[in-house]
């Protein structure tokens, strides 16, 4: 806590205020939609910062993460609809659900290298979807979804963009808040030296395969309850939403932005989400363009927006202090 | 006996890597393996290190069983080792190198790392504390905050003894510690084991320069085609015709 | 009716199997993974489907011209969008979202061009279907399992008896001395991203009479193909014709047999299980676990 606090500068406070003001600077300029975006914006941090936990760190791809981010959606829906809990107990519970199926998955999973890694997690991803297409039952509502409420906090009503936005903001706080105490401990250093080299950390007395079960699972927790908060904010779930196009989109975002951070994923998540809303008007093109970014991103920037200008500050940083050493 | 191995086998197919070797090695000595290439020294310390399970065979460890327990069973239970091959955490810093060394001797489980509870801070404290000890240990204080990929061969090298020694391991296996050093790094090697047994550290090395081994070692056993073919102190090893028979004319 | 649900099932095992050869190709030789591979069908089907009614060729021309294009689609793909990456020395991550990329603006683009109706060719061949066994079976089916099974034979005798599937072997095994050897390697890894390509366009053209045209057809194929792949071992080419035949008879049989809500879960259920239990497939295709 004590370095959180350590950081108080101006720009930093400028920062919060505008974090902190945005629904009404939206609105003064006329662009409320600019707040809806910015709920998105917030569970998507969310749920890539997990995806970074379990990549950027730990070094195990995931590309079925949509499947948490619906069992988070569908679990709370569900939980909500038919036992008449409150939802964000059901968001909590439906959390912890995708957190024990993670655990499940990534036991085997750990297992396997790299591009069969992807291959195992596509394949639960696709599996999750065509239970949610064709569940026993109907209890999803199969192709038709389901229709759900917004939070309930004791009361207060969390109904409108605003309001959500407010939630939203508090929640990526606790989150990232979360992950950055994770990482600077001896549970990150652990992920960190399995993601460097497995064969080393497991001879450093780092028994691999729990670290990495437990990486997968914090980051299931993660876009597990951003589904949930994207089922309440949306307040309608489909099949849809949850395909291999939302998996692939996570994975864009958080390398966009770049992987191994704590503002990476952050970047990733609201620039990925600003260029695709801007793309909306060109519906027809979005995809070909949206393959065209993710080429670009690819080829050119492999650290991410965020990786790639902290280099460069560094960089630059290095140069000034390499002139002030020769002036001296 | 610290470590005892008792007619330890393994084979690669029709290849017997190692074979029916037998090594008793006390605590508080240098011991050192030497022998030709394709010797199976490698193979050995997997084998002690958990890397390889023995066909037949056991391997004793302070009077418990090891082999076929996982890597990071072995580690944990006290024995550590450095690799041929430089395996450090590159892109970590020198100082989280060492600190990841500790692992298995801090005690923070998740939940105390999700909320850094007081104990885990202290503990944390403590450990950074301990780890600048380490590296002071070996010389390499000053770089505590550096990529471990940024240090030069010698330095990496020490890095990795001293990731080993973070884990206050009662045997360390260093595997070729003197490969690619000059003779200055080799002098300072020569040293810097005597300083790691004074810290009741026992040590297990695999080398090819003979007159660090000679000059450092307890005690010495030869590997031969995966068979022991020889043991004893330098002076017995320097003078066994056999073992001048296998290879002592030709290395260094 | 089993010879009917076995006979769809060979069509569509074929179709895997092309798709799962392909995918065992590029892994073998350039130890990468191609998730553009379904859409590769798609492009073929809807080319096929063009060079055959609009421009009015004859089916054989269609095929073959749709296979060159494929082709030589495969070749321009690797050589600037995946041997740029392999030089700019990324993690493999990226090369595999290269390739969603690229099927990304595949899907796009046979939108932009061809619409997003579903189109139907019109009869191939003059006998709609034959009598085999009192059961009537489709002209294209039986033209789609000897097709396929006629470009894997060629492809085995390619990769073994020629001299350039000798060097395309030579550069999947050890690139360097390959080269030691005067073997192109870069020019063997294009052919073979390639004849990935070409096959995966040939299942599209094969296809295509049976299920119609539309953007998604290839997929849902591509993904499973993976499942097929990985069954017969990962890098193995006779276990990829083998898993993909297998898992287009195992899916087509469950589905008639057992309940067709769950037909698009087997695939991944398999693939989940053989990772999970025999990844080096039912060849015993090298380690894949670390």
């Amino acid at each position: 806590m004590k370095s959180v606090v350590k950081g108080f500068k101006p720009s930093k406070l400028a920062i919060a205020a505008v974090l902190l003001l945005l629904p009404a600077l939206f609105s003064a300029i006329g662009f409320s939609y600019g707040v809806l975006v910015s709920c998105f914006a917030s569970l998507y941090i969310i749920a890539v910062s997990g995806l970074d936990i379990d990549f950027g760190y730990c070094g195990q791809i995931s590309m079925g993460h949509a499947a948490f981010f619906a069992i988070g959606a569908y679990g709370s829906v569900m939980l909500h609809k038919y036992l008449q809990l409150p939802i964000l107990a059901t968001m909590l519970i439906a959390s912890v659900l995708a957190t024990i199926i993670g655990a499940v998955i990534a036991y085997p999973a750990s297992k396997l290298v790299f591009h069969f890694l992807s291959l195992a997690t596509i394949a639960f991803g696709e599996i999750v979807y065509t239970l949610l297409l064709n569940s026993p039952g109907g209890v999803t509502g199969n192709a038709v979804g389901l229709f759900t409420d917004s939070i309930n906090l004791f009361g207060f009503k969390i109904n409108t963009y605003s309001r959500f936005y407010y939630f939203g903001l508090v929640c990526v706080g606790i989150f990232l808040l979360a992950k950055h105490l994770m990482v600077n401990s001896r549970v990150g250093r652990a992920w960190l030296a399995i993601r460097e080299n497995s064969y080393a950390a497991n001879g450093m007395g780092i028994n691999v395969t729990k670290y990495k079960v437990m990486a997968f699972a914090v980051s299931a927790f993660y876009t597990g309850f951003a589904g949930a908060m994207y089922a309440h904010l949306v307040r309608y779930i489909g099949p849809d939403t949850f395909t291999q196009k939302q998996s692939v989109m996570f994975v864009t975002m958080m390398l966009f932005g770049g992987t191994g951070s704590i503002l990476g994923p952050f970047t990733g998540a609201v620039l990925v989400l600003m260029i695709t809303e801007s793309l909306r008007a060109f519906e027809q093109y979005q995809m070909l363009i949206y393959g065209f970014l993710l080429l670009m991103v690819v080829v050119a920037l492999p650290g991410g927006i965020y990786g790639e200008t902290k280099r460069l500050i560094g960089r630059i940083a290095a140069k000034r202090k390499g002139g002030k050493a020769h002036a001296s | 006996m610290l470590l005892e191995i008792n007619n330890l086998c393994l084979s690669f197919g029709g290849l017997k890597a190692t074979n029916d070797v037998t090594m008793h090695m006390e605590e508080g000595k240098i011991n050192g393996i030497i022998g030709p290439n394709g010797a199976g020294k490698t193979t050995f310390f997997n084998l002690i290190s958990g890397v390889y399970k023995p066909d037949s065979g056991n391997i004793l460890f302070d009077g418990k069983r090891i082999d076929g327990l996982k890597p990071f069973e072995i580690n944990q239970a006290g024995i550590a080792r450095t690799y041929q091959v430089i395996n450090l955490f590159k892109k970590m810093s020198v100082l989280d190198n060492v600190m990841v060394g500790m692992h298995p001797r801090l005690t923070s489980k998740f939940f105390a790392s999700l909320v850094h509870t007081k104990a885990e801070r202290e503990e944390e404290a403590r450990a950074r504390e301990k780890a600048y000890e380490w590296l002071d240990f070996v010389g390499l204080k000053d770089y505590a905050l550096e990529q471990a990929g940024a240090l030069s061969y010698g330095q990496q090298r020490l890095l990795e003894i001293v990731r080993g020694l973070a884990s206050d391991p009662k045997l360390i296996l260093l595997d070729e510690p003197a490969a690619g050093m000059n003779s200055k790094e080799k002098e300072e090697l020569n040293l810097l084991l005597r300083k790691i047994l004074q810290k009741g550290v026992t040590l297990l090395i695999v080398e090819h320069d003979m007159k660090l081994m000679m000059n450092v070692s307890d005690k010495i056993f030869v590997l031969n085609y995966g068979k022991k073919l020889a043991e004893g102190t330098p002076q017995e090893i320097q003078a066994n015709p056999e073992v001048i028979a296998a290879y002592l004319g030709g290395d260094d | 009716m089993l010879l009917q649900v076995l006979v769809s099932g060979f069509v569509i095992g074929c179709v895997y199997g092309l798709i799962a050869l392909g995918y065992s190709l590029i892994y073998k030789a350039s130890g990468m993974m191609n998730f553009a591979q379904g859409d590769v069908l798609t492009l073929g089907a809807f080319l096929g489907y063009t060079f055959y009614t609009l421009f009015g060729l004859p089916y054989y021309v269609a095929l073959a011209l749709t296979v060159l294009v494929a082709f030589v689609f495969g070749l321009f793909m690797e050589k600037f969008i995946i041997r740029k990456l392999i030089s700019k020395n990324v993690m493999a991550i990226y090369v595999v979202l290269a390739t969603i990329a690229v099927s990304y603006i595949l899907q796009n683009t046979i939108q932009a061009i061809w619409s997003t109706k579903m189109l139907n060719y019109p009869q191939v061949f003059p006998v709609a279907s034959v009598s085999i066994f009192g059961v009537s079976v489709q002209s294209q089916s039986i033209f789609c399992i000897l097709v396929s099974f006629l470009c894997m034979a060629g492809l085995q005798v390619f990769m073994k008896y020629t001299r350039f599937g000798t060097a395309m072997r030579a550069s999947a095994m050890n690139a360097k001395a390959a080269q030691a050897c005067g073997i192109n390697t870069s020019l063997s890894t294009g052919i073979t991203w390639a004849i990935a390509a070409g096959m995966a366009a040939l299942a599209g053209i094969l296809l295509g009479p049976i299920y119609g045209v539309f953007i998604m057809l290839g997929s849902t194929i591509g993904r499973k193909g993976f499942a097929g792949a990985i069954m017969g071992g990962y890098g193995n080419l006779y276990g990829a014709i083998l898993g993909g035949v297998l898992l287009g008879l195992i899916e087509t049989l469950t589905a008639s047999y057992l309940s067709s809500t769950y037909k698009d879960m087997i695939a991944y259920a398999l693939l989940l299980i053989f990772l999970f239990v025999k990844p080096t497939g039912i060849f015993n295709e090298r380690a894949i676990t670390e």
